[in-house]
């Protein structure tokens, strides 16, 4: 039996006194690309620690492709665009894409790396010189270099402009078209719902929803919020701002 | 491996910091201070060619230092570090490969400042006491890389820097590298006696003596070594558990 991409069970871990991670079992089947929605802080980082073997979970079990984290990175089977991940001072963007390809033992050509992340021009460029989408961008490519089944992207547009957000998506979706597995974090539902097949949604370190994007759009969007005047004047109301 | 190797003594050598500090800095004192005390013999040794050891150490030390420490805290700051642990280099590759890396870029510093002293002041040694002296100068800053990556893991950003400053400022004086262990007072000179600077000054100044570098340097050097190896290890863990 071919094992899921990812399967997480009963996850616990704290930090000190924070629980950020409490009781999260999540399942995500091969070539399913799924967002994982939360604010800050719900425990959607530590759990992709743990997916990585950055971080030893307290209690619980992480299996990715049927193996334990770090043998799955080891092996290539998964790698990541990390929040804070930063770049290797001091080198042009093809060097160090270059040589992250070459860890792998079955990466993409570099060119095709380049231009997924849309980095062709910049290939000469100073990981030190870029602006902060570029710098994005370079880590999208690191993270696809090795042509990993799995991409893990922990918030992976922020500090993008507009227009290198509508470029990474396209770029993404590629990607998860041909078949990867792709499972990234953010906290806007509208990115969640545009890219992802199924939406998981994570608050204080568990999962309180688990759907098609257009069974949690539309759970999250009816949400009603009421409230009685007490018998006060209801002039002024109109100035709310609209639903 | 070889390329990240590669990529670490490249990114160095791009940064005009270390050319400054590493090579310009040395050769400047070596000239500096050898033709204010040319004449005088040091330790038995002409003092053009004892200062050409010292300052080789010293040099070799300051690129092998500033490779490792603040180069290190500033990856750990920036999650390059992290992000390497998502990719199938494995740490000890990555901790490896700097080390190499450092002790490649002390390399320079000697070379440079052998040439000075051939060229300023005719220093002459034979071609097989060439050989032995940069090699073993270059080979016996190893426990300095230790201590860089040392600093690297437990210190953030700013303070690396200072510390590492200050080791290069430290162990190089009380080590007998700015001036002779015999005018220091005589607590700090048992201390410097052993310290690394000092027998990694002791392998060269015999080399240029024309007698064989002694083996109680080279194990006082190893079990240094061995010593720093054992705290970078446990500075790495530390480090490890807090940058996740």
């Amino acid at each position: 039996m071919t094992p899921n991409a990812i399967e997480i069970h009963d996850l616990h871990r704290s930090f000190g006194a924070v629980r950020a991670v409490e009781g999260l079992s999540l399942t995500i089947g091969k070539g399913e690309s799924v967002a994982v929605l939360g604010p800050n802080g719900a425990g959607k980082s530590a759990t992709i620690a743990m997916l990585l073997g950055l971080l030893a979970p307290d209690a619980g079990s992480v299996a990715v492709w049927g193996m334990p984290p770090g043998e799955a990175v080891a092996r290539g089977h998964i790698a990541a665009m990390l929040q804070e991940g930063g770049l290797m001072p001091g080198v042009k963007v093809a060097e160090l894409v270059g040589f992250v390809r070459g860890l792998y033992p079955d990466p993409l050509p570099l060119d095709r790396v380049l231009e997924a992340a849309g980095l062709t021009a910049l290939a000469g460029r100073h990981v030190d010189k870029l602006s902060g989408g570029q710098t994005q961008r370079v880590r999208f490519a690191l993270a696809l270099a090795g042509n990993p089944s799995i991409l893990v992207l922990d918030e992976p547009t922020a500090g993008m402009d507009v227009e290198s957000r509508r470029a990474f998506w396209t770029s993404m979706r590629a990607e998860a078209a041909a078949g990867r597995t792709v499972l990234f974090a953010t906290h806007y539902l509208e990115e969640a719902d545009d890219n992802a097949g199924r939406i998981v949604v994570v608050d204080r370190g568990r999962i309180v929803a688990d759907g098609p994007a257009t069974e949690i759009k539309a759970a999250a969007g009816g949400r009603t919020i009421r409230f009685s005047l007490a018998g006060g004047p209801s002039a002024g109301l109109e100035a709310l701002p609209p639903a | 491996m070889i390329t990240y190797l590669r990529l670490e003594v490249l990114r160095v050598i791009r940064n005009s910091r270390y050319l400054f500090l590493s090579l310009v800095t040395p050769v400047g004192f070596y000239l500096l201070f050898s033709s204010l005390f040319g004449s005088q013999p040091a330790e038995g040794l002409k003092q053009s060619v004892q200062l050409m050891v010292s300052m080789a150490a010293y040099g070799a030390i300051g690129a092998v230092l500033f490779a490792t420490g603040p180069r290190v805290a500033a990856e750990r700051g920036s999650g390059w570090l992290r992000q390497l642990r998502t990719t199938p280099l494995p740490a000890g590759k990555v901790i490896a490969a700097k080390v190499l890396a450092a002790m490649a870029l002390g390399f320079p510093a000697v070379v440079l400042m052998s040439l000075t002293a051939a060229l300023a002041h005719s220093v002459r040694l034979t071609a097989g006491e060439w050989a032995a002296f940069i090699a073993l100068t270059t080979l016996g800053t190893a426990p300095f890389a230790m201590l860089g990556l040392m600093i690297g893991y437990l210190a953030d950003g700013d303070s690396s820097y200072s510390l590492t400053l200050a080791a290069w400022f430290v162990l190089p004086a009380i080590g007998g590298l700015w001036m002779p262990l015999s005018i220091l007072p005589k607590a700090l000179r048992t201390i410097g006696h052993v310290l690394p600077t000092n027998r990694l000054g002791d392998l060269g100044w015999r080399i240029a003596a024309g007698h064989a570098p002694s083996a109680s340097s080279g194990l006082i050097l190893a079990g240094w070594t061995a010593a720093l190896a054992v705290l970078a290890a446990w500075s790495y863990r530390r480090a490890s558990v807090r940058d996740s």
